[in-house]
């Protein structure tokens, strides 16, 4: 098993780096927001969105993750499956869990209110963060058997069903929010420093999720290991 | 010549827990014959058992099971279940029996008799040969140790009395807590039903008991099995025949059986009501000396469906039900794939969301119905039904989480995220029909559509939950 210790803990640093710098250009370097638009809170909490967005990103391939490796495991309980599963679900745990704090902050100055039934996307991330949730609690508390890893991928793939119908759903459901003005910006779109900070804060966020799935997914094989040995341990083998 | 067969195991591999339990085995059981498998803790005989039964996955191989006419057929491969198992007796070793039960009933469901009254006088007489006559209408919760492990094991034995066929029985320890008396009988009930032409696996430590075996197999880790001659000791006894077929165990059995138990102990209707009874008269402090023309009608027609919501995704008492002993593990075997949706339907709560729908209203709305349409008490069962969907998508989520080894350590109500969707629908459905009365438009947001993307929600939910497990 090749040692990803030292790349992982490297990219983890720098992504770690990025996003500090990124949230601290949001502050000083970007262009606000007006604050008539704000339909509650301070104007400045919509910096939030810097680290938001990313997180959202970031969610977005460790549910992904999460998926291919739910079919994997369902379809051919192929081991890398497995992996995949693992890292996935704690993957999104961690980045899903972002995005469900972050977007409250961002939709309090949006929105008027810190969560709203109505918002595809947000509910979207909630729903899978709670699967994320439940995944990672089962797979601690649960016997690593191939029945538990055949009920937990069906959960897993409950998302990958779900989503586009539930999706459906609440666009349907969705009501129509009042944009926020951006002072400086055009109205054609993003000005030029909001989507290089954004960018900027995608890539820290991806260095750092990278190396966090690295290093997450060596623990998950050294737990493996040791477990298997422990169990030779038991059955007195040398 | 040689005996028909009855069962096939081939080149099968089982692992648990990544490690082999069961590598490569061949095996094959023939009409009449009795096979003890024997061999340390955890050489995998209770896995050959629950491999015969077709309910664990398989790594490699195949069960076959062969039909009257010499057919065979493939029951489990490596791919998955392909087909549910003929009529079997079955004795799990946790026995398989819910408390609630009584020693008559269960040996009625093991029976599935067409005429009980008519039929009585035979279980009478088993019951009487195995000393648990006096005992016949006790619950199995009231009966010693050693007398539930009789119950269980006549239970295995019963479908094997009263076949007109031969079938396959599969003991799992069966001596296991029997005292001489008991042990001695069941020798002698294992040589009668074989000699009928059944065939007979059993796991045992018993030598006794291994004596009564024409074939011993022996299972021991990370070594191939070994077969030796078993005596075939012990005696034909009398024993009683019935004309009547016992049928496979069908779903009405299991209806039935669930009915019975809750209404001899009704916690699935209290654990439901209790909580959403608190949550209806909460409300109804919240919002009781509001200016109802001030709140948003979604609140409130989120408030009405709330306790309906609340009994809809409660845990099932019948999961509890089935945990016991393993009880639902012997539902499971007998019905096979049929078990997951029938349960996911008659866990559900189903008789309580339209009458608390309607109660809720009444508390919460009262003498300010004027405010609202006076079409809502004509209309206000269709949400209500609707949330019978949820009920059951509830139900099979929870059953679906119920397959993990340490359910209880699990978090199922995270999952029931999934249902505030249609949940929401519904209210928005109530909330259309409370402001503007009933619409049979087809417009999205109108209170058919929102129905309409709720059940279709719930539905897609009960699908993936009911069905995905056992392909």
């Amino acid at each position: 098993m090749p040692d990803y210790k030292p790349i992982s803990l490297v990219l983890i640093l720098l992504g770690l780096f990025g996003s500090s710098i990124s949230i601290l250009l949001g502050f000083i370097w970007v262009p606000g927001i007006d604050p008539e638009s704000v339909q509650q809170g301070s104007a400045e909490s919509y910096r939030i969105l810097f680290w938001h967005v990313s997180f959202a990103w970031c969610s977005f391939l460790a549910f992904l993750m999460l998926f291919v490796g739910s079919v994997l495991w369902y379809l051919k309980n192929d081991e890398f499956g497995w992996r995949l599963f693992s890292t996935g679900s704690d993957m999104g745990l961690l980045f899903g869990f972002g995005v469900i704090t972050s977007g409250p902050i961002w939709g309090s100055v949006a929105w008027g209110k810190p969560w709203d039934w109505g918002d595809l996307r947000l509910n979207s991330f909630a729903l899978l963060t709670a699967v994320a949730i439940f995944l990672v609690l089962s797979r601690k508390s649960q016997p690593d058997t191939t029945q538990t890893r055949d009920t937990l991928s069906i959960i897993g793939l409950f998302g990958f069903f779900l989503v586009p119908i539930t999706a459906v759903a609440t666009t349907l459901y969705n009501r129509r929010h009042p944009p926020i003005i951006i002072i400086e910006g055009e109205d054609t779109g993003l000005p030029d420093e909001w989507l290089m900070v954004l960018i900027f804060s995608f890539v820290s966020f991806g260095l750092m999720f990278i190396g966090i799935s690295l290093l997450n997914d060596m623990v998950n094989q050294l737990e493996s290991k040791t477990e298997k040995y422990q169990r030779i341990i038991d059955r007195g083998e040398d | 010549m040689d005996e028909p067969l009855l069962l096939e195991l081939e080149g099968l591999v089982v692992s648990r827990e990544n490690r082999s339990v069961l590598n490569d085995i061949n095996f094959k059981l023939k009409e009449g014959e009795v096979v003890a498998l024997v061999g340390p803790n955890g050489s995998g005989k209770t896995t050959f058992i629950e491999s015969c039964t077709g309910i664990i996955p398989f790594t490699e191989g195949n069960l076959s099971y062969y039909s009257k006419l010499n057919e065979k057929t493939i029951i489990r491969n490596k791919d998955g279940r392909n087909s549910n198992i003929p009529q079997i007796g079955l004795t799990l070793q946790n026995d398989g029996i819910c408390g609630e039960e009584t020693v008559e009933e269960k040996l009625l469901t093991v029976l599935n008799m067409v005429d009980e009254g008519e039929n009585s006088h035979l279980i009478d007489s088993i019951l009487s040969d195995w000393g648990l006559y006096h005992r016949k209408s006790n619950r199995v919760s009231q009966l010693s140790g050693g007398l539930k492990r009789r119950l269980s094991v006549l239970s295995g034995l019963c479908p094997a009395i009263f076949s007109l066929h031969p079938i396959v029985v599969l003991l799992d320890e069966p001596s296991e807590g029997l005292d001489d008396e008991a042990c001695n009988i069941l020798t002698n009930w294992i040589r009668t039903i074989a000699s009928r032409g059944n065939g007979i696996i059993f796991t045992s430590h018993d030598s006794d008991l291994i004596k009564c075996a024409d074939r011993i197999i022996k299972l021991e880790e990370n070594k191939p099995i070994t077969e030796s001659s078993g005596k075939s000791s012990g005696a034909i006894v009398t024993m009683v025949e019935s004309e009547l077929v016992a049928r496979q165990v069908s779903i009405n059995s299991l209806i039935n059986w669930t009915i019975k138990m809750e209404l001899r102990n009704p916690i699935d209707t209290i654990n439901r009501l209790t909580p959403a009874l608190v949550a209806l008269f909460i409300s109804f402090s919240l919002i009781g000396n509001i200016n109802y023309e001030t709140i948003d009608n979604q609140i409130i027609s989120l408030l009405i469906l709330l306790p309906a919501f609340i009994t809809c995704i409660i845990s099932p008492a019948l999961i509890s039900r089935f945990s016991e002993a393993d009880c639902g593990k012997w539902w499971y075997i007998n019905l096979g794939t049929k078990f997951r949706p029938i349960s996911s339907f008659i866990g559900a709560s189903l008789l309580l969301p339209l009458p608390l729908t309607y109660l809720s209203w009444i508390i919460l709305i009262g003498d300010k119905s004027e405010l609202y349409s006076n079409e809502v008490l004509t209309w206000l069962w269709l949400p209500a039904l609707c949330m019978l969907d949820l009920a059951i998508a509830s139900s099979a989520l929870h059953f679906l989480v119920s397959d993990l080894q340490r359910s209880q350590a699990s978090s199922a109500s995270l999952l029931m995220i999934f249902l505030v969707w249609p949940f929401l629908e519904l209210s928005e459905a109530l909330s259309s029909i409370m402001v503007n009365g009933m619409s049979f438009s087809l417009e999205l947001g109108s209170p058919l559509i929102s129905c309409l993307f709720a059940s279709l929600i719930s539905s897609l939910v009960w699908l993936v939950a009911v069905f995905l497990p056992d392909t």
